[in-house]
């Protein structure tokens, strides 16, 4: 890509010249990486099924450039002044889906929508970002946010979206949904004394919710990570068997479509929540470093996208990009080596899924459009 | 453009720690991935690699086919059946009480029954074995298994091999059986057969009894092994699709066990044995050829081996155990009992040959003896008068053996029945014999610590006292009489084959000791034989004999009966009704023998416990056995006697009365 760029000396920026290549880099890379794990995750013994998986996959990721490339084409102002109408149209679809929605796994998750099942919690999170985004960014706060400044973003832009996912329910997206908004609202910073106040609501919270909101299998699995040997067969399985996949793993790992715990179907999920076991059995520790490392440069690369950014919503929609892929892989990567719990949390760019593709792509259009813009002046 | 504010300078500046801080964050959280990766990986990685093998390799045992016994004409007495079992691996099963019922159901058994199975086997075992829940599964069970795999995991069905034995109770103490090596038995066992170069795993087979322990290296041949891939439902994926195995894949064929031919006739065997059952008749007996070839071989009551085969229910186990009868011992070389009267014969070789009588000296035998101030009875109240040694042999007189004890003393007795096998092994292949006892000066004094007593001759001379022996050792004994000298080591196994039947090894008969051999050390003459066989005959045959009602006409049988007893009862009591009193009070009956009674090649040893007498309770299974061998060796004989009757030329013995009451008790009809 480099030579080829180099090749394009044109005075007036060409398209492929004004995107940022330490940023579009790491996305491509993470893309291969997906393709190759997948395949192996799909192709296992029972791959009757799973085959036709992978293939859909590829459909979703040519989707998701073409998004990508459209929304980095449109100037992201536009989508800042949507911001209020996306988030009520995605508040809407979150409705629609406890009225409407498919039961799977026990939960409401998903609109059927034809042609394919669209699960809006997922560009919910988005949504999010532009919205907190846009208000955030009409204000000055030299002292940082008081009670005052938080109540409208923290109770309403980011508490109605988590109490309906919460109730589908979907605890890990609505925790989600929290932790994106409040980074956002963290970058902008919080006063000391609230943001003290707040963690100890929180607290409280969290304890209130543990004995009268947590259902019976959210508990467990905190119980379980908690103790992963309680009930090898039960409930402590997965992250067993995820952790025997990774460390077995061992440096160089057991080689492409060789991962014994994958292949024969003793890791749940694999091709999409437990993705990451996959490659880090098949891989070995050199692979799934190369991976932690190659998201470590994207996240940084974003970082700087948004300190070059034209103005505050720009910096803002970046960060809060940033925020949700960084929080995606932190509690999917920490799950699947054993340092949280499981929660149904797919891994950005390498998970299976048409929703998360889409969306993921989307935001990474987003700050692909933010650095692109900075050119224009 | 925008109608938003544009970054404000200060507040932009203000950022910039802020993005700092992001990049470190950012790199804390990639430093902390990096050492969880390194922990598991590398740190762990070796373990969780292993682990992660078990989980998923599983290597499966293909079960060799033990070889196959056949009787002396080919004839399959042990053999293989396949067969179909159902199994479940606990550690593939979601919902142990409902899989449980299920099984339950679909089989027909007790859902308790399945969770017993489980239960024992997890203490047994482990965890990991997969536990067979019922063999020999029928085809509907089979079907109603095959729907029952779709939706509840860790079940299966395997093809086996079962160890079968198709005559059942007849012999089953002889032949063993087989049974699967427990975790606990295991070190055991491959300390014991580490120098021969095996080596067990859990669940193997292997012979715990009988011939099948015996000759279990020969039999058992060496397991195959297949190696597959299970994914996490414990499904098998057969071949290796994903090339994960390399070169551990595959198949290791098992190989057949060696075959081995007998020398025991099935004829006779079963003959003996429906001789047992249909007298209703505990005990043991064994014919042997005049080489040593065992011929039959039966203890009774007995057990369904295949039941054994099958992993035997502990209720049954129990029950066995527990029986008073005995069924799990091998009784013609376990059970030792004083000979009693058959025992004579041998005192009575002993008292030829040391010159105490000759065949034609007369011993007077009134009712009792007095010795030592003790009077010794005579089971004959009256006695027996003037008698000489094969009068006393035929009549069975005690007072003529008191006398010849007496005479002899307990060591020239040792130094002849010792060498005719009594109170030695007599070596024979089966596992468990026990040698009894003949006793001596010198053992008592080893063992009691006290002198041999002069009164204690006269128990020994009547085969009471301390001598024991089995039927085996006195077959041998009586053997060696019949061939005039020729002490053979019994044997069961003639030739062991390869699978596709090329002979390996083959076991020629061997005489362990002439006794009449006039070079040898007991040079017993041909006259002494003589005149003790005639006894022996006349036992049969004589119109005063003992067991006349086992005589057959067309072959002579030689033989003694013989009671031994099982409690000592004062003397008014000795000639009460033994069948008045409780079974397990009841005399033992012994008949030993050889026939035809000049030229014998076949000896038998019976013993009928607590059948009262040896003539009633062992002789009719003598009998029977004789008959077998007969009709199956020497049509020829039944021939000529048949032409005999026709001829007119009635038998001797067959219409001929007893003259006197019979020594041995009264002779049931017979």
């Amino acid at each position: 890509m480099a030579d080829y760029n180099s090749s394009f000396q044109i005075q007036e920026r060409g398209i492929l010249k004004k995107l940022d290549w330490n940023f579009m880099i790491p996305i491509i890379a993470l893309h291969v990486i997906g393709v190759v794990n997948l395949y192996s995750a799909t192709h296992g013994l029972g791959a009757v099924q799973t085959d036709r998986l992978f293939v859909s996959q590829l459909f979703w990721l040519l989707q998701g450039w073409i998004v990508f490339i459209g929304v980095t084409l449109i100037d992201y102002q536009f989508f800042i002044r949507a911001a209020y109408v996306l988030y009520a149209l995605n508040l809407m679809a979150l409705g629609a889906v406890i009225f409407f929605g498919k039961v799977a796994l026990g939960a409401q998750r998903w609109l059927d929508l034809g042609f394919f099942s669209y699960q809006p919690s997922e560009s919910m999170k988005l949504a999010l970002v532009l919205v907190l985004s846009k208000m955030l960014s009409q204000k000055v706060f030299p002292d940082g946010m008081g009670m005052k400044d938080l109540a409208f973003p923290l109770l309403i832009l980011i508490g109605v979206p988590f109490l309906i996912t919460a109730e589908q329910p979907d605890l890990g997206t609505a925790m989600m949904l929290f932790v994106i908004g409040s980074s956002i609202l963290f970058f902008v910073r919080i006063r000391r004394a609230i943001l003290v106040a707040l963690t100890a609501v929180l607290l409280m919270g969290a304890t209130g919710a543990w004995f009268f909101g947590l259902r019976d299998y959210q508990k467990n699995r905190i119980y379980t990570f908690l103790d992963p040997n309680r009930d090898p067969r039960g409930k402590g399985y997965n992250s067993i068997q995820s952790k025997i996949a990774v460390g077995s793993g061992q440096v160089i790992g057991k080689g492409f479509r060789k991962g014994t715990q994958s292949q024969l179907e003793f890791l749940p999920e694999r091709h999409t929540d437990f993705i990451f076991s996959v490659l880090s059995e098949e891989f070995g520790f050199l692979g799934s470093f190369f991976t932690i490392s190659v998201f470590g440069l994207l996240f940084m690369s974003m970082i700087r996208i948004a300190g070059h950014a034209r103005d505050k919503a720009g910096a803002l929609l970046t960060i809060g990009v940033t925020a949700t892929l960084f929080w995606h892989m932190f509690v999917n990567i920490s799950m699947v080596i054993g340092l949280l719990p499981i929660v149904g949390i797919p891994l950005p760019l390498l998970s299976y899924g048409g929703s998360n593709m889409l969306t993921t792509m989307a935001a990474l259009g987003l700050v692909s459009s933010v650095s692109y813009r900075k050119y224009l002046f | 453009m925008s109608d938003y504010l544009p970054s404000d300078e200060i507040e932009a500046k203000d950022y910039q720690p802020r993005y700092r801080m992001l990049y470190s964050l950012l790199v804390v959280t990639m430093a902390v991935f990096a050492m969880r990766l390194w922990y598991l990986q590398i740190v762990n990685g070796t373990e969780l690699r292993q682990f992660s093998e078990q989980n998923s390799i599983r290597e499966t045992k293909i079960r060799a086919p033990r070889g196959i016994v056949y009787d002396r004409n080919g004839e399959v007495l042990v053999e293989n059946l396949p067969g179909f079992e159902v199994t479940l691996s606990p550690q593939y099963v979601t919902n142990f009480e409902e899989t449980a019922e299920a099984l339950g159901l679909a089989l027909n058994i007790p859902t308790s029954t399945v969770m017993q199975l489980v239960q024992k086997s997890r203490r047994i075992n482990g965890a990991f074995r997969p536990v067979r829940i019922k063999e020999n599964l029928s085809r509907d069970d089979i079907f109603n298994i095959e729907i029952l795999k779709q939706d509840y995991t860790g079940i299966d069905i395997k093809e086996t091999v079962l160890r079968a034995y198709p005559l059942k109770e007849n012999g089953a103490q002889f032949f063993g059986y087989v049974g699967e090596v427990s975790k606990r038995q295991l070190p055991v066992l491959n300390e014991k057969f580490a120098a021969r170069g095996v080596r067990f795993a859990q669940g193997d087979l292997i012979g715990t009894s009988g011939l099948e322990e015996v000759y279990d290296l020969d039999l058992r041949g060496r397991d195959g092994i297949s190696v597959a891939q299970l994914d996490a439902h414990g499904r098998e994926a057969y071949g290796d699709p994903m090339g994960l195995l390399g070169s551990m894949g595959g198949v290791t064929p098992a190989l057949p066990g060696n075959n081995v031919i007998l020398t025991i006739d099935k004829d006779v065997q079963e003959a003996a044995w429906r001789a047992f059952v249909e007298g209703n008749r505990i005990g043991g007996a064994i014919a042997m050829k005049a080489n040593g070839e065992i011929l039959a071989w039966v203890s009774a009551p007995s057990f369904n081996p295949n039941e054994f085969s099958t992993g035997i229910a502990s209720d049954v186990w129990r029950r066995l155990v527990n029986d008073p009868d005995k069924p799990l011992r091998n009784k013609p070389i376990q059970d030792h009992n004083s000979p009693g009267s058959t025992f004579k014969p041998l005192i009575a070789i002993t008292a030829l040959a040391e010159n105490v009588v000759t065949p034609n000296t007369i011993v007077s035998c009134p009712g009792v003896l007095r010795f030592a101030g003790r009077p010794y009875h005579d089971h004959l109240r009256g006695g027996h008068g003037n008698i000489n040694v094969t009068q006393a042999i035929e009549r069975s007189s005690n007072v003529f053996f008191y006398k010849m004890g007496i005479a002899l003393g307990i060591d020239k007795m040792f130094k002849y029945c010792d060498a005719f096998g009594i109170g030695r092994k007599t070596g024979v292949e089966l596992a468990g014999e026990r040698s009894g006892l003949m006793p001596s000066s010198d053992w008592k004094k080893n063992t009691i610590g006290e002198e041999w007593q002069p009164g204690e001759n006269l128990s020994v001379a009547i085969g009471q006292g301390f001598v024991l022996s089995n039927p085996l050792q006195m077959a041998v004994a009586y053997n060696a009489i019949g061939t005039e000298g020729k002490v053979v080591r019994p044997f069961v196994v003639k030739r062991i084959l390869t699978p596709d039947n090329k002979m390996i090894k083959e076991f020629e008969p061997q005489v362990i000791r002439d006794m009449g051999d006039m070079n040898g050390e007991y040079h017993v003459k041909k006259e002494v034989f003589r005149a003790v066989k005639e006894g022996l005959r006349l036992v049969v045959n004589g119109e005063r004999g003992t067991a006349r009602a086992s005589k057959l006409n067309y072959i002579e049988i030689a033989g003694k009966t013989g009671t031994s007893q099982v409690m000592n009862f004062s003397a008014d009591q000795i000639y009460s009704s033994c069948e008045a009193r409780p079974k397990h009070q009841r005399h033992h009956g012994w008949f030993i023998g050889y026939a035809p009674a000049d030229k014998p090649e076949i000896a038998f040893g019976v013993l009928a416990e607590h059948s009262c007498h040896g003539s009633s309770g062992a002789a009719p299974v003598a009998k029977a056995m004789v008959a077998a061998y007969v009709a199956k060796y020497h049509p020829e004989w039944l021939e000529r006697d048949l032409r005999k009757k026709k001829d007119g030329v009635p038998a001797p013995a067959s219409t001929s009365q007893p003259a006197t009451p019979v020594v041995d008790g009264p002779i049931e009809g017979e």
